[in-house]
């Protein structure tokens, strides 16, 4: 059997999703559906002090549904400070306080209209710097949610004694996921069992969710995932409240209820990219030997909790770079806001920092008059090298393949030297990033998590996987039937994926943080290698061929399925108290080149050409790798040059598709992307991860490519035309 | 409300443009308000943020997309005439808009996208009254005349005198765009057209620029200018067109257009764009063109 | 002048009389009435293209169209290019090129894509990416939809 891994594999999924057969929750109907409606707050902070339902408007056939229906009003997190609907506080402007549902849709809209949320309005926080003034404390007495400190060697304070010091200031805005299907669930009662089905990532977050609220033992909660129309880390933790307030609604009215999302509700309720402020104090010596770094890191994590420890966490991880320090500060603080909670978002707080330092060396590059990639490349970690937590790299770093090969691809080094190019009122330039990114849970997360999966023989040759890791578009389906059938040893046409539900897959872990491949992949294809060596036993035992063998095993429920939990590898040693030690098992690394061409009258920014070069490790399917890299760096894209929330007293203004503005066809640059692969011993195959990767280059690297042709520097994304604009204002254009 | 009211609205079908001016004619009588819908590229989004509507006091809405006598598009002598209710698609196609009006079919190349052009109408974007009218802008260099008609009989209005004030203008009650006629500029005749949107497609404009000029031994014999989202109606830049006209195009200096665009155009903050901004590109579209004329 | 009313169209090949609000819009009837689900909503503002179906052979976004406007119409949805069992070859390079992930916005770009291919049968990249710029796509970048659509041009003319 030629092996299935390294071959791009046509997307299994794929034909139901180009013939509109593939069913996303808003093309499912139950019967007796009622359709569920949210009515939020409008303030972003303030005490309710009632609820008012029109008594002149006819309710019957209307569900309401408010904090008193709800059974413990806590959404189980890292905290549990997230109440599932408001009861007393009002903690940001689109605060879900009661539910409506109905099976009419009309009657549903007129009765929303018809509640009025009777608030005493607080004075809101609603910037990072309102909240460290902490004149208004929503959290604690400092508002801070949480704080992280990494230091190596001498720490920052080595800085003031270098030859060269450079400072800076790097901020980045509110990102919205945008995946084109909004939110949406279908919950259910079957007695006492709870029963949801809809969009979602992790379908153990949500039952985890449900248990917590309504006091259900595991077997009492059903999640299954329907087709989901992308994720982006957006349906992560989210889809837990949304699927909450299905089941409240379900149980009050005795019926099934859907609760979908218009584009606008989804864009203000749901969690969004955090907002940041690094602050960097660098010293290097005159030849760009880089020495120590100072970092602060700042980011706005909304009105709860959520994620946001993990988030910062992941940023203050990356804050360093793809770089070699000897003395290192990292101090990161996340703070609470009166403005919708902020979470997972692809790169999940990476891309903050990467920015942040990427921008930064270009200072360094600039002040030393060479030139940012020269000088990036003479100080990248290489193999043997510590990163800033203490880490020694043994294996699988492909960084410098990766510059060599986007330097290649795009020319990079001959354009740079050829200075940018002026035509007219056009000015062309380009500009690069280097930089990584960890697989995996941070630290010792994966030890807690103790991912499972089950792969089964079935009969008739078959074998199918059960995991609870799903897909949201990237591949999964398709990636771990590959791996299940080189394990296995049998065609992948032969491996079935079972539809995600708790009922019927065990626990892998969250579908996030770069580990569906390189951490559940590697445990698909422990399964998958276990359940041959039982055949091979089977075979030698009973001198039978490999399908008698294989028939034998599958009719045997006690033979028939292999259950493996991962195990760490062993060596990788990770202390949260001091934050030191083996962050990640693995990390990604890449180097991006973007040309652009800026109007220099309008400040219009054209991405013309952009070249990746990634090692992710082993690829297993080349075409759906590569559309991650392009998926994630058009995101990346994206964030750097149109994607702005534009807010105004806690509210947001630009909730449309129509004014929150992401990339079409057009905006799109034509993508050379190469694969390098530096294989990670202990990812299937040599895999490592590869999700997030690409969300972390493609900013500063336009805004490097807008440096070079412009002369504009921008510290900030996105870089709106009205921002370069501003900047040639304060000096600098040509 | 959402969309589900939709279900709600009284909907008529005319079959014939009297039938349909009958009908606005009744209503109005009535003070009974009436929608035309042609491409719905405005009305249909504006749905999810009307407020909930009740039965019994909806709007009637009257499809006039397929009214063959708003539909057409067609060159009368020096004159080029297109239906209100032709869209955008048709006029980006159009042989004849291409060869002697390519302003205009490169404006409705630039409208949405593909699925919008199809849809959206020179009338219906002149009725909604937007000030980032894409099209408008383009009319608004074109000097075009709009056709307006009603039981009443029919009247010619220049775009110049539609607009009284930000989305509000001359139409009455009872009476419809039929038509937008274009005087021809001779062929091969210099414009300029360049949006600069929120993105490449599917943006509604920050800035857009239409000119038109007719260039007759050194100096200009017609110039039209139309800018889309810079004042509370599409601005037809009436001193920049006086500058224009006023001397020789090589004594036409760049300060000379700055100084009159900006006292053409008076831009607001918003969601898309600053003001600051807006009037930079303004000026710079403007000096632009007058650049390009100056070099012919 | 009613609130329901009875309208005769084409839907990918047959002949239907509908009994529906006219007001309503052509994506809810497609969906609700005629379970035609392929269709997809993605912002119900002609943002985002996923709701993208052909009228008379043009896309359009279905969320723009009243239902009263589609009187003697011909409308194709996904559900009328093939079936799983026998892709078209726009269908089956988009499968295999990578053009669709999430799969939301792919009915409707396909949509496009079959527009554009039955009128300019070896499109250029440039044409590919106008004829697709009214679907939004968050996924894949769009490099490997071009690819697609490409790829299918390729294999039509290959067929024919």
């Amino acid at each position: 059997m030629a092996p299935s891994i390294g071959t791009s594999v046509p997307r299994v999924d794929g034909p139901a999703k180009v013939c509109g057969s593939a069913r996303y929750v808003d093309d499912l109907v139950l019967p007796g559906m009622l359709h569920g409606a949210t009515v939020r707050s409008d303030v972003p902070r303030g005490r309710l002090l009632g609820v008012d339902l029109d008594p002149a408007f006819d309710w019957t056939g209307i569900t309401v549904v408010t904090a008193d229906d709800v059974p413990v009003n806590a959404v189980p997190l890292i905290e549990s400070d997230q109440p599932v609907l408001a009861r007393d506080e009002i903690r940001h402007a689109y605060e879900p306080v009661a539910l409506l549902a109905c099976e009419d849709r009309l009657r549903l809209a007129q009765a929303l209209r018809h509640v009025t949320l009777r608030v005493e309005p607080l004075p809101p926080v609603l910037t990072i710097d309102d909240a460290l003034a902490a004149r208004e404390a929503i959290r604690g007495a400092d508002n801070v949610i949480k704080r992280y400190r990494i230091t190596k060697g001498r720490g920052g304070a080595a800085v003031e004694g270098c030859e060269v010091v450079v400072r800076g200031v790097y901020e980045t805005g509110w990102q919205e996921h945008v995946y084109i299907e909004p939110n949406g669930m279908i919950g259910w009662w079957d007695g006492d069992t709870a029963r949801v089905e809809g969009s979602l990532q992790c379908p153990y977050y949500v039952q985890k969710g449900i248990k917590g609220v309504f006091g259900l033992p595991d077997d009492g909660v059903d999640v299954t995932q329907a087709v989901t129309g992308g994720g982006f880390g957006g349906k992560e933790e989210y889809p837990t409240l949304v699927a909450l307030h299905a089941l409240l609604l379900a149980k009050k009215s005795g019926r099934p209820v859907k609760l979908v999302y218009g584009r606008q509700e989804d864009v203000e309720a749901s969690t969004k990219r955090h907002p940041s402020r690094v602050e960097i104090a660098s010293g290097c010596d005159r030849d760009g030997t880089l020495r120590a770094v100072s970092i602060r890191v700042l980011f706005d994590g909304g009105a709860y909790v959520t994620l946001t420890p993990v988030v910062l966490s992941r940023g203050a991880l990356h804050a360093c770079g793809a770089y070699r320090w000897e003395d290192v500060t990292v101090e990161a603080v996340a703070v609470a806001t009166n403005t919708p909670p902020n979470g997972a978002f692809r790169g999940f707080g990476a891309p903050q920092t990467i920015w942040a330092i990427e921008r930064h060396l270009d200072r360094v590059a600039r002040t030393l008059g060479t030139d940012p990639v020269a000088l990036k490349r003479k100080n990248l970690l290489r193999l043997g090298d510590t990163t800033a937590t203490g880490q020694t790299l043994k294996e699988s770093v492909g960084v410098e393949e990766c510059v060599e090969k986007a330097m290649a691809a795009s020319g990079y080094v001959e354009k740079r030297e050829r200075g940018p190019v002026v035509t007219g009122r056009t000015a062309r330039g380009v500009g690069a990033a280097i930089f990584l990114h960890g697989a995996g849970f941070t630290g010792s997360g994966e030890k807690y998590l103790k991912g499972k999966v089950a792969v089964d023989l079935l009969p008739g040759g078959r074998a199918r996987v059960r995991t609870g890791s799903t897909d949201i578009g990237q591949g999964t389906e398709t990636v771990f039937r590959q791996i299940a059938a080189d394990g296995l040893g049998i065609g992948v046409e032969n491996v079935d994926f079972a539809v995600p539900s708790t009922a019927n897959v065990p626990d892998s872990g969250p579908t996030v943080a770069s580990r569906t491949v390189m951490v559940v992949g590697s445990i698909v294809d422990a399964a998958a290698k276990e359940l041959r060596a039982r055949l091979e036993a089977e075979e030698k035992a009973r001198g039978a061929t490999r399908s008698a063998a294989w028939e034998r095993l599958a009719a045997d429920p006690a033979r028939a399925t292999s259950l493996v939990q991962y195990e760490p590898p062993p060596g990788v040693v990770w202390d949260d108290a001091t934050y030191s030690g083996d962050a990640y098992p693995a990390y990604g690394w890449a180097c991006d080149v973007a040309e652009v061409e800026v109007d220099l009258d309008t400040f219009e920014t054209k991405v013309t050409g952009f070249w990746a070069a990634v090692d992710v490790g082993r690829v297993i399917n080349p075409t759906l790798c590569a559309g991650q890299v392009e998926g994630g760096t058009l995101q990346a894209i994206g964030w750097a040059l149109t994607e702005k929330l534009v807010t105004k007293d806690g509210k947001i203004l630009n909730p449309r598709m129509t004014n929150y503005i992401v990339p079409t066809s057009l905006d799109a640059p034509p993508f050379t992307t190469t694969l390098v692969e530096a294989a990670y011993s202990r990812g299937p195959g040599g895999a490592k991860g590869v999700g997030e990767l690409p969300m972390d280059g493609g900013a500063p690297a336009v805004a490097a490519a807008i440096e070079h042709a412009t002369g504009l520097v921008l510290d900030r994304v996105p870089m709106l035309p009205e921002d370069l604009f501003e900047a040639s204002v304060k000096g600098g254009a040509r | 409300m959402s969309v589900a009211g939709l279900a709600l609205h009284p909907f008529s079908t005319p079959k014939t443009l009297d039938e349909a001016l009958a009908l606005l004619a009744e209503r109005s009588a009535r003070a009974e308000k009436t929608v035309l819908l042609a491409g719905g590229t405005d009305w249909f989004v504006e749905r999810h943020v009307a407020p909930a509507e009740e039965a019994g006091v909806l709007p009637l809405v009257v499809d006039v997309s397929r009214l063959d006598a708003l539909r057409g598009i067609a060159v009368e002598g020096e004159t080029l005439h297109i239906g209100a209710a032709a869209t955008y698609l048709e006029i980006r196609k159009d042989a004849r808009v291409a060869a002697r009006c390519p302003l205009l079919a490169a404006t409705a190349r630039d409208v949405g996208a593909l699925q919008i052009q199809a849809r959206g109408t020179l009338g219906g974007n002149l009725a909604s009254g937007s000030p980032a009218a894409d099209g408008v802008a383009a009319l608004a260099a074109l000097d075009a005349t709009l056709l307006l008609r009603s039981i009443r009989g029919a009247r010619r209005v220049p775009l110049a005198g539609f607009y009284t004030g930000y989305r509000r203008s001359v139409l009455a009650a009872d009476e419809l765009i039929e038509a937008i006629e274009i005087a021809l500029p001779p062929e091969g005749s210099p414009f300029a057209w360049r949006k600069v949107g929120t993105r490449q497609a599917q943006a509604i404009s920050k800035v857009a620029f239409a000119g038109l000029a007719v260039v007759a031994s050194g100096r200009l014999a017609r110039l039209g200018l139309g800018m889309a989202s810079v004042a509370p109606t599409v601005a037809l830049l009436p001193a920049t067109r006086a500058l224009g006209l006023s001397k020789p195009l090589g004594e036409v200096t760049d300060a000379d257009v700055e100084q009159a665009v900006l006292a053409d155009v008076s831009p607001i903050d918003d969601v898309r764009s600053t003001a600051a901004y807006r009037r930079h590109v303004a000026v710079r579209l403007a000096q632009r063109f007058f650049g390009e004329l100056r070099a012919l | 002048m009613s609130m329901e009313t009875n309208i005769t169209l084409t839907v990918n090949g047959s002949v239907v009389t509908l009994e529906a609000p006219p007001a309503a819009r052509l994506l809810d009837v497609l969906r609700e009435r005629l379970g035609l689900t392929g269709t997809k909503e993605g912002c119900g503002e002609g943002e985002c293209g996923a709701c993208t179906v052909l009228l008379d052979g043009v896309p359009v976004n279905a969320c723009l169209v009243a239902f009263g406007q589609c009187d003697g119409r011909e409308v194709t949805t996904v559900e009328g290019l093939g079936s799983t069992a026998h892709l078209t070859p726009l269908q089956e390079a988009m499968v295999t090129e990578g053009g669709a992930q999430c799969g939301i916005c792919t009915p409707g770009m396909l949509l496009s894509a079959e527009a554009l291919l039955r009128e300019e049968p070896r499109p250029t990249e440039p044409q590919i990416r106008e004829a697709i710029a009214g679907n939004i796509c968050r996924c894949t970048g769009y490099q490997r939809i071009v690819n697609a659509v490409n790829e299918a041009a390729r294999r039509r003319e290959a067929r024919s």
